[in-house]
């Protein structure tokens, strides 16, 4: 082909031909897997660790809110609801950028998959909401509502990382998910408002422990 | 089955395999993206995706997505097939039973 080269990329073309060894081969191919690996999932990390952050403030501000809270610092219950719902949309929508990203350049068959996947946590998250709203008409105390809402956002946050994991087949989405499930169905037997503490400390502890796991897996090059 | 498919048994080529290979099946990449995972020349890629594409391993689909040019480029099933033959004979080749 006439492509007009320099220098450099001629010399690279040639050496491009040139006939490889096996194993070379075989270490290239897997040299290439990794630094795709890398370069696609790099984002993965962050959203983990910003989960981390919003879950483990945000609960930590609702713990603080609350009356019989947190014994060293208290907040007004409309600060500490505030402080939660920033945290969290940040979140929402750092997550969303950054999973864009992930899949730029890629269209087709997978597409589909993503979209049924980010619809569901759409779904879920209204779910949730609306089903607090319909139980707070029938009486529902604020403070049963305090225990209802963590827990049923994590039940479906933690389903939604099994879907992940079977999407991805990705293990860390798997154990994520199960310690996010775990967290979310024990924190209420901790009363209100411990509840937000156990959430603060098991959930976004979680997120951050996988975050850093799998950053970690990134950079020694080994698909997480 | 110890010859290596020569259309593939070369570095660059190698690489394109690869990375192709990592999309799901069914899905295609822009060029732009695939030469960034690459980190080859526009000019370099062209070269060895043409060959790939005359050994039927690669479509190359050129459409516009408003009024910007787009080139998707995908394994096809050929490809796919060739390129699992081929790190199956490398794997053999090496003695690796797995």
């Amino acid at each position: 082909m006439t492509t007009p080269h320099n220098d450099s990329d001629a010399s690279r073309d040639a050496a491009d031909d040139e006939p490889i060894d096996p194993a070379a081969a075989l270490a290239l191919i897997q040299q290439q897997n990794a630094d795709v690996a890398r370069q696609q999932l790099s984002g993965i990390p962050w959203i983990l660790g910003i989960w981390g952050a919003a879950w483990g403030l945000g609960f930590l501000a609702l713990w603080s809110g609350y009356e019989g809270g947190n014994p060293w610092l208290s907040l007004p219950l409309s600060v500490a609801g505030t402080i939660f719902g920033v945290l969290l949309v940040s979140a929402i929508v750092t997550s969303a950028v950054l999973g864009v990203r992930i899949s730029r350049g890629v269209r087709g068959a997978s597409g589909f998959s993503g979209a049924v996947y980010g619809f569901a946590w759409w779904a879920g998250s209204i779910a949730v909401y609306v089903l607090g709203i319909a139980f707070a008409r029938e009486g529902a105390s604020a403070e049963l509502l305090s225990l209802y809402y963590p827990a049923a956002y994590g039940l479906v946050a933690g389903l939604l990382y099994f879907m992940g994991a079977a999407l991805w087949r990705s293990i860390d989405q798997l154990v994520l998910g199960a310690i996010i499930i775990a967290s979310s169905i024990v924190a209420p037997f901790f009363g209100a408002p411990t509840n937000n503490l156990v959430m603060a400390l098991l959930g976004g502890g979680s997120f951050l422990v996988a975050g850093l796991v799998m950053h970690l897996n990134l950079r020694r090059g080994r698909r997480a | 089955m110890t010859d290596l498919d020569p259309v593939i048994h070369a570095a660059a080529r190698l690489r394109i395999s690869a990375t192709l290979a990592s999309l799901e099946e069914g899905d295609r990449i822009t060029f732009p993206r695939l030469q960034e995972l690459l980190d080859m020349t526009a000019g370099n890629l062209s070269t060895h995706l043409r060959k790939l594409e005359d050994a039927e391993y690669v479509v190359v689909e050129k459409t516009h997505k408003g009024r910007t040019p787009v080139t998707y480029v995908a394994l096809t099933r050929r490809g796919r097939r060739a390129f699992e033959d081929y790190t199956d004979t490398l794997r053999s080749l090496l003695g690796d039973n797995a």
